[in-house]
This record gives C-alpha cells, structure tokens and sequence, in this order.
C-alpha cells in the first residue's frame, strides 16, 4: 500500500470522536474552555455525531447510582429547592455537620450517663465508643455510639435516606477481615443493635463500620450487595 | 427479541414519567428524549435543574439515566467504572446545568456528551480496563444492526449520517464506528486492528474531512 500523505488533525473531530490520548485530551478540554471558534467546532461535531449513539442500547442503572448521586450532592427529602447555585447547599451541609456534631455529642453524653451510672457496679467497664459514617464527601450519614461491654451500639441517621425501594444494612468489618452484617438498620430514627458475641472482640478502633444500601430484608447473599452508602471509624469519646 | 420496558417511578409523578417508555431489543431503541415534544419537556426539566429544583433533578434522571448508561457501558467494560461515571456525570449536570446553551445542541445531545467525555477521560486512566479483543476489519458487524425504529425529529439527521458513513470504505467506517462508541485512541485501533498506527491516523483524519464534507452538502 502506498503511504497516505499526511492529513492535517481535526482536532475538534477528533476530540469528538474519541481517539485523543489522555494528554490531547486535556488540551483540547482548555482549548474549549479559551477558544471560542474551537468550542463552536466541537459543538458542531458534537451535533455530526450524535445520531450514532441511536443505536446504543438503553440500560437502567442499579437504583443504587441514585442513592449516590443523592448523597453525594446533599439532596434530602425535606430540602427545599436551591435558591442559588452552590452556596445554599454547601450552607446545608454546614448544618448537616453541625446536626451531626450536637447528635454525637448528645449521644455520647446519653452513653456517659449511663456508663456514670453503672460504673459502681462495674468498674472495669471499657469506654464508651463512637463511629461517625460519613458519605464519600465527609457528610456525616449515621452515627453510632458503642457500648462494648453491653455489646450493643445505638445507630442514629442524621442524614435522609436516599431510596426508597432499598434499607440501610450495618456492617462491622474488622482489620484484614471481611464484612460482618449487623442487620438492617432504620433509615429513619435510632435503634439500638446488638453485636454478636464472637464478633464483640472486633469492637475496637482497627475495625470500620459501615452502612451499605440493600434490598428489603437486607442482603440475601450474608455480604454487601449494593453500594457502601456511608463507612467510618470506631474512636473513644 | 423484542420486549418493551415500561419505566414507571414511585417518586415521580410527571407529565414525562407517564409518557416514557423505552424499547429495548437489541439495537433497537425508540425514545421520546429525541421527539420534538420530548426535546421541548427535556428542554423544561433542564431549566428547572438550573435553577435548583430537586423534583426536576430526579425527573431528569429517570427520564435520561438508561440512554447515558448505556453509553458509559460502551465505552467502559467494568461496570462499576460505567457507575461511578455516570453518578460524576449527574453531580455535574447538577452543578453546570444553567451551562446549558440551547442554541449549540438539544438536551440529550449535551447530556450524551457529557455523558462520553467523562467515560473517554475515565478510559485514559491507568487504572481503568479497556478493551482489548482484537477488530476485525474483514466483518462489518455493526453495520448489518437494522435501523433504530424512532418516533425521533432525528430520524432525518440520523439517516443523513447513515448515509455519509455509507460513502466511506468499509474498513475506515469499522474504525470510525469502533473509535466513537467506545473511545478507543488512535494506538488502540491500530493495535487491535492491526492497522499501522500512520494509516489508522491517515484514514480518520481523510473520513472525518469526508463526513464533514458529505453532512455540509
């Protein structure tokens, strides 16, 4: 075969088409962003194209993508519309973390009462403990507070519950091992778990706590089937 | 086969919801996202996401979140990457939503293209899976897939691009084809089709000026 002579790129095309290496990429992503006669062009092959995604097949996503999505962006049920873009909703995460805090906060002094309480009786009884799961932007979405020595742990959603169709399912996993389902949660208000006695010794600040997002009746499989909605650490008070 | 799925959302109550349905068999896919009254609602629904209207937000989602997993599929063989592209993907559109400019595409058009843009770039990642089996120039596959069946506006500027694609050799419009559904560089097409890198770069470069040429005609 005889060689082609050289073509010239369209680089807008090409961009479009999807054969630029990482490095063009970004190029051209600026190029758009500064150049108002290249981003017309790529606007323009953008509309070329499009009709071939006709033929790609729609697929539904798992109900899951649209916990995420929720959780990532902050939405709730009782959000009111955003007035504005960006700041009214980073003033609700604001108050999501203050809710959170003072939710801690009156959760552990709930524990530290009753810990007060029971100390004469027994002394040796270890801290209490707390686990914060947050979502993947550090939102805080439940909280647990720990009572090892009782081995159970009171778990409060301080976040809403983005899906409907789907439970929040708790899981204590400790270092280097896998998940251990604690049960299906409420999405709603506190209820108070209890951990199994052969994993009571997992109680500690190695292991993480996390809430994954499951179908009715939790997991069918004994192991987390959809997204981990939010995870944290176990920390002393 | 041929089945028809019907979408219906317990959040939703829409004008859109009761109105949606998507068929699915195979390649074929008809959607109202495409039909000027669907063009006009998605049109709506978008205005309303920019100015923070959560409820438009879901019905947004419900309405085009199958077509743009669907793309993110093509481009990206790990599922969990096509997920975690397409939650980037509405996180955006949330944000950059008044970004949408109507006079330079409809609102799937942008939506789609958002849609591919941050599966290529997910797909330039070190970490990402690519595709890899090889493609085979001799086998037209993806053109022997009978026409989309569409109640689409579209329809004309489909078969318009059907047709300039129709006027390229069958080896350059396999690599075209291959290139844009799923993001595959020019390294790629050369390495999987075993096509010298010059001449795959040679014959995108002359059927992109040829499309361009034919769809301006």
């Amino acid at each position: 075969m005889p060689p082609e002579p050289f073509e010239p790129g369209d680089t807008a095309g090409e961009y479009v088409l999807g054969v630029l290496d990482a490095g063009e990429r970004r190029a051209a992503a600026e190029r758009i962003a500064s150049d108002r006669a290249f981003a017309s062009e790529v606007s323009a092959w953008e509309r070329r194209l499009f009709p071939l995604t006709s033929v790609i097949a729609s697929v539904a996503p798992p109900a899951y993508v649209w916990a995420r999505i929720r959780a990532a962006l902050g939405h709730d049920r009782a959000s009111p519309a955003r007035a504005a873009p960006a700041s009214p909703w980073q003033r609700v995460n604001v108050w999501r973390w203050i809710s959170a805090g003072a939710l801690a906060l009156a959760a552990a002094s709930m524990v530290a009462l009753f810990v007060g309480r029971r100390a004469p009786v027994a002394p040796t009884q270890p801290a209490p403990l707390v686990a914060i799961m947050a979502l993947d932007n550090g939102a805080p979405a439940f909280v647990a507070t720990i009572d090892g020595a009782q081995g159970t742990l009171v778990i409060t959603p301080v976040t809403a519950w983005p899906d409907a169709q789907h439970v929040p399912e708790l899981w204590l996993i400790p270092a280097g091992d896998k998940p251990h389902s604690l049960g299906v949660v409420d999405a709603a208000k506190p209820i108070t778990v209890t951990v199994p006695v052969d994993l009571r010794s997992a109680i500690d600040p190695a292991s993480i706590v996390a809430v994954s997002v499951e179908p009715p009746g939790g997991s069918p499989t004994g192991q987390p089937t959809g997204a981990i909605f939010a995870k944290g650490g176990i920390s002393g008070i | 086969m041929r089945h028809r799925v019907h979408l219906r959302y317990l959040c939703v109550a829409d004008a859109i919801e009761a109105s949606w349905q998507i068929s699915v068999g195979g390649d074929h896919v008809t959607d109202l996202t495409e039909s000027s009254s669907g063009i006009e609602r998605l049109r709506e629904t978008l205005a309303a996401v920019a100015r923070g209207d959560s409820a438009a937000f879901e019905t947004l989602y419900r309405s085009t979140s199958a077509k743009l997993f669907g793309v993110c599929l093509r481009i990206l063989p790990k599922r969990s990457d096509a997920e975690e592209v397409l939650q980037e993907v509405y996180t955006t559109v949330w944000r950059k939503a008044d970004a949408y400019d109507a006079a330079r595409a409809s609102p799937i058009t942008w939506l789609v293209m958002i849609a591919r843009n941050k599966a290529i770039d997910r797909a330039r990642a070190a970490t990402s899976e690519r595709h890899a089996e090889p493609i085979d120039l001799a086998a037209d596959v993806a053109d022997t897939a009978p026409p989309a069946a569409s109640v689409a506006e579209s329809d004309n500027e489909r078969r318009r691009l059907d047709g300039c694609l129709g006027e390229l050799e069958p080896q350059r419009r396999r690599l075209i084809r291959t290139a844009f559904f799923e993001g595959a560089t020019y390294d790629e097409l050369a390495s999987r089709s075993g096509v010298p890198l010059g001449t795959v770069k040679s014959w995108i470069r002359r059927s992109l000026l040829k499309l361009k040429a034919c769809l301006e005609r």
